[in-house]
């Protein structure tokens, strides 16, 4: 009796607090936080909030899901690298495509096509795409699919007509600013980032309004303190071993001259949101220029965890994983947001795979730095984080600024694509692991002095790279990590780097794609385990997801590297390799199949 | 991301064995090549030739031909080299680097070559 009258009392409050909340505010965090609790969905690119890429869903699992096979697949027609999955709302699922990105919501009952969606784009923005016109996916909220172009425009369309709602233009191209990034819907605002560290642009994020596309604040990754929405007393970082004020002009002091306007710190990850602290989290890139030795100081922030009130954009703490980069290794990776033991204690945990091969694990609440550890054994450029100042220690043989340009720096490990790109982790709630695909590759490395001109690659280095020298040969690994002590607790070799986001489920599996083209699925308590293997029409770098639909449960992956028509073609590379501007055109042979990139959906028969 | 050089004549990663130990084992012994995979190479085979129907036969006899010189993970691995090769780009370079990947590329082109000269398909 007494319970039935506090739910009634709870019933009758929480209904006038939803009648006195402002409708827009409340409804936009409740539309997508509702979504992505129920599991049937897939409604953002990283199944929730916190970046987990887990699901509750249980109906595959460790037992039955070597008999998991083909449902349906869907070609997207575009050839080039797929990157991103498809979203799934209710009945529908929305895929995407790179360049020129396509849209497509598709009836998950018959397959069809309900409406589809091109922009036109102007083909100039591929050659300033530095690493292949790849689009990570839609996002969604409020009956709106947002996509964000590469040139640029970020687009809502009506998720019922694929009709354009509004349409906003978040950088310049000209500049060799592009965009490959998803956005990210947090409350009633989509935050979206830029690409083109190769390009000299200047980092930033911005948030706009999901209904009318207005911008509500940006803020920069390098600069004065006031574009860059950092408070010289309130923003927090560690140093010195506990977190300390940055102080006035934290970044400009970290730059010699006006370098920070073309300095880099781009912002194409995976960002996260933690709706009780009201604070995003996302990753800044690589400084501009790739030379170390033109861009004297720390570099402030690129390279850089940063965590925003997601209203205001003000920046409650920053941490800079890799000063004064010399490798190219974007701090860019997912932000992974979980509650778990950390050296014992319980913790609001931020766990992210950097490029620069150490996992680190923060605090969330305040940037606190608890745990930097190497996720493969194989990275040698620094030998450890020191946990008082959170700075790399780093290698005098492997820094390429002691060496020098016009040297050639050898066997530094990982290569500049890091021990692990953008492919995004997942975080099993119930093993308490982080399922983390890898590359384990190394380079040479040697940087030259380059002059900035806008929209040009602003690189200066060259590298060749290679598997990690003394080790299983192959080029990859997947690992279970646990970031509660900064320890691999296992570890699986691969033939090829992993470059496919993992999915982890309630069935007790981790499933990932590889270049060769297999959908894995692996024993999450023994990862040694291969469970599942299917061969899919091209190698995969996309992300495996997974929803529910009139009772059965599926997963889909997108494959599609490009360079299907390998088959009898020369290897010719002329020209291609030289600079970055060749980069986005993959050889294309006339002779290339019509498959292009493939979705593959999988469901137990 | 960096531009790719090509590489720089180091000669010490030569025991790559993982990725590298292609060479040609008798198919029979190995795992079969399934059948998605045979029909798959025939279908790209017969557009790259027009799509006429005799290739169906011709590109059916280089898969055949193929699958009898190269184990199916073999293949598998040889084919995904090959491709990443001839694709531009920072990302493919630990594909394109390394003289053993290079070595073994060539090895599945050169078998590729022989495979469609003996079957008569042109492309």
């Amino acid at each position: 009796m007494k319970q039935f009258q506090r739910s009634q009392q709870f019933k009758i409050w929480s209904l006038a607090f939803a009648a006195l909340a402002a409708p827009a505010l409340a409804l936009a965090n409740a539309d997508v936080a509702k979504l992505t609790q129920n599991a049937k969905n897939w409604a953002m690119q990283a199944g929730n909030f916190a970046n987990q890429r887990y699901s509750t869903l249980k109906q595959i699992n460790r037992d039955n899901v070597k008999d998991l096979k083909v449902a349906w697949t869907f070609s997207t027609g575009v050839l080039r690298g797929h990157e991103g999955g498809p979203l799934v709302i209710g009945e529908t699922l929305y895929i995407h495509s790179p360049f020129p990105n396509k849209v497509f919501a598709i009836d998950l009952g018959t397959q069809k096509i309900l409406w589809k969606y091109e922009p036109k784009q102007d083909p100039t923005v591929i050659p300033v795409m530095c690493c292949d016109t790849v689009n990570r996916g839609l996002a969604y909220a409020e009956g709106k699919i947002f996509l964000q172009q590469a040139d640029t425009h970020l687009v809502a369309l009506d998720a019922k007509t694929g009709k354009e709602i509004w349409k906003v233009k978040n950088g310049d191209p000209k500049k060799g600013e592009t965009n490959t990034n998803t956005p990210h819907v947090f409350k009633d605002k989509v935050i979206t980032g830029i690409s083109g560290g190769e390009f000299g642009v200047r980092g930033f994020v911005a948030a706009y309004d999901i209904h009318t596309g207005k911008q509500l604040w940006k803020a920069f990754s390098t600069g004065p303190d006031n574009e860059m929405l950092v408070d010289a007393a309130k923003t927090m970082t560690w140093s010195d071993g506990k977190l300390t004020p940055v102080g006035a002009n934290s970044s400009l002091k970290t730059w010699q001259g006006d370098q920070w306007k073309i300095g880099g710190g781009t912002t194409w990850g995976w960002y996260s949101y933690d709706p009780e602290l009201n604070l995003m989290y996302y990753g800044s890139g690589n400084p501009s220029t790739w030379n170390p030795a033109q861009r004297p100081g720390d570099n402030k922030w690129s390279m850089t965890i940063f965590a925003r009130d997601v209203d205001s954009g003000m920046a409650k703490w920053v941490y800079q994983m890799t000063p004064h980069d010399e490798w190219d290794y974007d701090g860019v990776n997912e932000m992974v947001l979980a509650n778990i033991k950390v050296q014992g204690k319980d913790t609001k945990a931020l766990v992210h795979f950097d490029r620069n091969g150490f996992g680190y694990t923060l605090d969330r609440t305040n940037g606190a730095l608890l745990v930097a550890e190497k996720y493969d054994p194989k990275v040698n450029w620094a030998t450890h984080v020191d946990m008082k100042s959170g700075r790399p220690q780093v290698v005098a043989r492997y820094s390429t600024r002691t060496q020098g340009p016009d040297v050639n720096t050898k066997g530094i490990c990982p290569a500049a694509l890091g021990t692990k790109d953008q492919q995004p982790s997942s975080f099993d709630p119930q093993t308490g692991l982080f399922y983390v695909p890898t590359n384990h590759v190394c380079m040479d490395y040697e940087p030259f002095k380059v002059e900035y001109t806008a929209g040009q690659p602003f690189v200066g280095a060259t590298l060749s790279m290679y598997p990690a020298p003394g080790s299983h040969g192959g080029m990859g690994n997947f690992i279970a990590w646990d970031a509660g002590t900064g320890k691999i607790v296992q570890s699986k070799a691969e033939k090829f780097s992993v470059w496919s986001g993992v999915l982890t489920t309630a069935g007790g599996i981790a499933c990932y794609g590889t270049l060769e083209g297999y959908l894995k699925c692996v024993d999450a308590k023994d990862i040694n385990k291969e469970l599942f293997k299917f061969k899919t029409p091209s190698g995969i770098i996309g992300n495996v997801n997974t929803w529910e639909y009139k009772g059965k449960q599926y997963v889909g992956v997108l494959s599609g590297i490009g360079g299907w028509a390998g088959i009898g073609m020369a290897a010719g590379l002329e020209g291609d390799t030289e600079g970055l501007g060749a980069v986005g055109g993959y050889k294309e042979l006339k002779n290339y199949t019509e498959l292009g990139g493939v979705l593959t959906v999988f469901a137990l028969p | 991301m960096p531009a790719t050089s090509a590489w720089r004549k180091t000669r010490r990663l030569l025991a790559l064995a993982f990725v590298l130990t292609p060479l040609p084992v008798p198919a029979a012994a190995q795992a079969p090549y399934p059948t998605a995979d045979r029909v798959e190479y025939v279908l790209e085979c017969m557009r790259n030739n027009g799509g006429r129907y005799d290739y169906l036969y011709k590109c059916s006899c280089a898969i055949d031909a193929i699958a009898q010189q190269l184990s199916y993970d073999d293949y598998v691995d040889a084919a995904a080299v090959a491709r990443y090769q001839g694709m531009a780009g920072e990302r493919m370079g630990a594909f394109r680097d390394p003289p053993p990947l290079q070595a073994r590329a060539a090895r599945y082109r050169a078998l590729q070559t022989d495979a469609k000269k003996t079957c008569d398909v042109p492309r």
